[in-house]
C-alpha cells in the first residue's frame, strides 16, 4: 500500500517537475533565438549588452539565481513576494534562454557564407534567406546539443526545492525527514529516467527526420 | 547598344587597392572571358556586377539603364539593389547549392518566392507554379541532368552540382550570366562536363562573362578575353590574337606560366 502511496505523491511532485520543464522550454526556445540575434547584432551597444547578459547568467549558479528572483524583489523593493513557482519559472526562463541563445549563435554562424551569397544573387530578400535557406540547416546542425541542453532541464528541474517548490525530488525527500524512508528518493530517478529516454527517442527521430540531407 | 557597360570600376579593401579602374562593355550574345594570375582582382569585379561588394567608384549600366552610381547613394537603395540583381547570374566556384532540397527545388526556389510577390499569385498559384516547374525541368534536362532531377545535392556529383547550379541561375533569366572560376573546385576529368554546358550556352547566344584558369576552354568559347592583372585590364582582344601575339609583358609571362 505505501508502494502506491509513494508513486501517486511522486507523481504529483513530477507533474510539477514537468510543468517546469515545458514552460521553461516554451518560452526559452524563442527568446533564446532573440537573444542570439542580439549578440550577432552589428549594433555594438545592443552585442555588448547580450553577451555581458548572457556572461553574467552563465557564470553564476541557477540555484543563486532563483533565489534572486524570489528574494531580490522584496529585498531591493519591498515587494510582495510572487508565488514560488514563478520565481522558479522566470529563473529557469532567464538561464536557459542564455545557453540556447548560445547554441543558435554558433549554429547560425556554422553555416556557410555561400549559402546567403547564392540566395542574394536569386534576388531573395534577407527574410527569405533566412527562413527558406538558413533555418532548416542551423536546426539540423543544433539538433544533438539542443538535446543535450533540453535533457540537462529535465534534472535542473530540481534546483526548485531550495525555494521550497514541491518538485518530485523534494517529495522524496520528504520521506527522508518524516518517515526515515530512503527508497523513495531513488525511486523517483526513474521517473527521470523513463522522461529522458522518451525525450532521447524523440530527438533520434528528429536527427533520423532531418538524415535526408547533408549540410 | 551595349547590354552591359562597366565604367571606372574601383574597390579598395581597406587600403588595400582591388579593382583600380575597371571599363569594357559588353554586346548581347558576347562571351567574355577574363584570365589573369589570383589576386589580380578578377573575382571582386564579378562580385561588384553582382552587388555582392559595392564598389567604391564608378558606373554599371545594364541596357542603357544606369543601375550603379558609387557616387549616388539613390541607386545603392537595398530593396532596389535585390530587383538589379536580377540583371545578372552568378555561378560560384564552389557551387552553394541549397543543401536541403532536390536539384529541382533548387532550381525552382527563387522563381517561386518571385512569383509570389506578383499580384494575382493568389487566383492563379497552381498554374503558375505548374510552369515554374515546367520551365525549371526543361532548363535541368538542358544541362544533362534529366534523370537527377529528384537528387539531393549530396547525392551529386561536383559536376552535377555545378550544372544544376548553372540551371539555377539561368531560372532568371539573367541579361549576363557570369561565372567565378567554375571548375576550379572540380577534378579535371569531371571539368569537361560543365565546360560541355557552358559552351552549349554559348552556342545558343547567353550573354557570359566567365573568369576562369582554363586557358584552352577560354581560348575556344570566348568571343573576347580579358587579361586583367593588379586591379586593371592589362590587355584585351579577341582569343587568337590574345593568345597568339600577347602585346605585354605580364600577359606574355603569364601564359608561360599556364600553358
Amino acid at each position: 500500500m505505501l508502494f502506491f502511496t509513494v508513486t501517486s505523491r511522486l507523481l504529483q511532485g513530477f507533474g510539477l517537475t514537468c510543468a517546469i520543464f515545458g514552460i521553461t522550454l516554451l518560452c526559452a526556445l524563442p527568446l533564446g533565438l532573440v537573444v542570439a540575434f542580439c549578440s550577432m547584432s552589428k549594433f555594438n551597444p545592443l552585442r555588448y549588452l547580450s553577451k555581458t547578459f548572457v556572461w553574467v547568467i552563465r557564470s553564476t549558479p541557477l540555484m543563486l539565481q532563483v533565489i534572486i528572483v524570489f528574494y531580490g524583489p522584496g529585498l531591493l523593493w519591498q515587494a510582495t513576494a510572487m508565488p514560488r513557482i514563478n520565481a522558479v519559472v522566470i529563473a529557469f526562463i532567464i538561464n536557459y534562454a542564455a545557453y540556447f541563445s548560445e547554441i543558435y549563435r554558433g549554429g547560425i554562424e556554422s553555416i556557410s557564407h555561400g549559402q546567403y551569397e547564392a540566395g542574394q544573387v536569386l534576388g531573395m530578400t534577407k527574410s527569405q534567406i533566412f527562413f527558406k535557406v538558413i533555418l532548416l540547416q542551423v536546426v539540423k546542425r543544433i539538433v544533438p546539443p539542443m538535446s543535450n541542453e533540453i535533457i540537462t532541464l529535465v534534472k535542473d528541474t530540481s534546483l526548485a526545492r531550495i525555494i521550497a517548490v514541491k518538485e518530485i525530488i523534494m517529495v522524496a525527500q520528504e520521506y527522508i525527514a518524516t518517515y526515515a524512508l530512503i527508497w523513495p528518493l531513488f525511486y523517483s530517478g526513474v521517473f527521470y529516467l523513463v522522461f529522458c529516454g522518451l525525450l532521447t527517442l524523440l530527438f533520434g527521430r528528429v536527427e533520423r527526420k532531418l538524415g535526408y540531407f547533408k549540410v | 547598344m551595349a547590354i552591359l557597360e562597366v565604367k571606372d570600376i574601383q574597390k579598395n579593401f581597406g587600403a588595400t587597392d582591388v579593382l583600380r579602374g575597371i571599363d569594357f562593355s559588353l554586346e548581347r550574345g558576347e562571351v567574355l572571358s577574363i584570365i589573369g594570375s589570383s589576386g589580380s582582382g578578377k573575382t571582386t569585379l564579378l562580385r561588384c556586377l553582382n552587388f555582392l561588394e559595392t564598389p567604391s567608384v564608378g558606373q554599371i549600366y545594364v541596357n542603357g539603364e544606369l543601375l550603379f552610381d558609387a557616387k549616388d547613394p539613390s541607386t545603392q537603395r537595398e530593396a532596389d539593389i535585390r530587383k538589379k540583381r536580377l540583371h545578372f547570374g552568378l555561378v560560384f566556384q564552389s557551387f552553394h547549392l541549397f543543401p536541403q532540397y532536390t536539384a529541382l527545388k533548387n532550381v525552382m526556389l527563387a522563381r517561386e518566392l518571385l512569383a509570389q510577390e506578383q499580384a494575382g499569385f493568389r487566383k492563379n498559384k497552381a498554374a503558375i507554379l505548374a510552369d515554374i516547374q515546367e520551365e525549371a525541368k526543361a532548363l535541368l534536362d538542358k544541362v544533362g541532368l534529366n534523370d537527377k532531377m529528384d537528387a539531393y545535392p549530396h547525392q551529386l556529383s561536383g559536376g552535377q552540382q555545378q550544372r544544376v547550379a548553372i540551371a539555377r541561375a539561368l531560372a532568371l533569366k539573367p541579361d549576363v550570366l557570369c561565372f567565378d572560376e567554375p571548375t576550379s573546385a572540380l577534378d579535371p576529368e569531371i571539368s569537361g562536363e560543365v565546360l560541355q554546358a557552358i559552351r552549349r550556352l554559348a552556342s545558343q547566344n547567353m550573354t557570359m562573362i566567365i573568369v576562369t584558369h582554363e586557358m584552352g576552354f577560354a581560348r575556344e568559347v570566348s568571343s573576347r578575353v580579358i587579361f586583367m592583372a593588379d586591379g586593371v585590364i592589362m590587355e584585351q582582344g579577341a582569343p587568337e590574337a590574345l593568345f597568339g601575339s600577347p602585346q605585354t609583358e605580364r600577359l606574355q609571362s603569364f601564359l608561360r606560366a599556364v600553358l
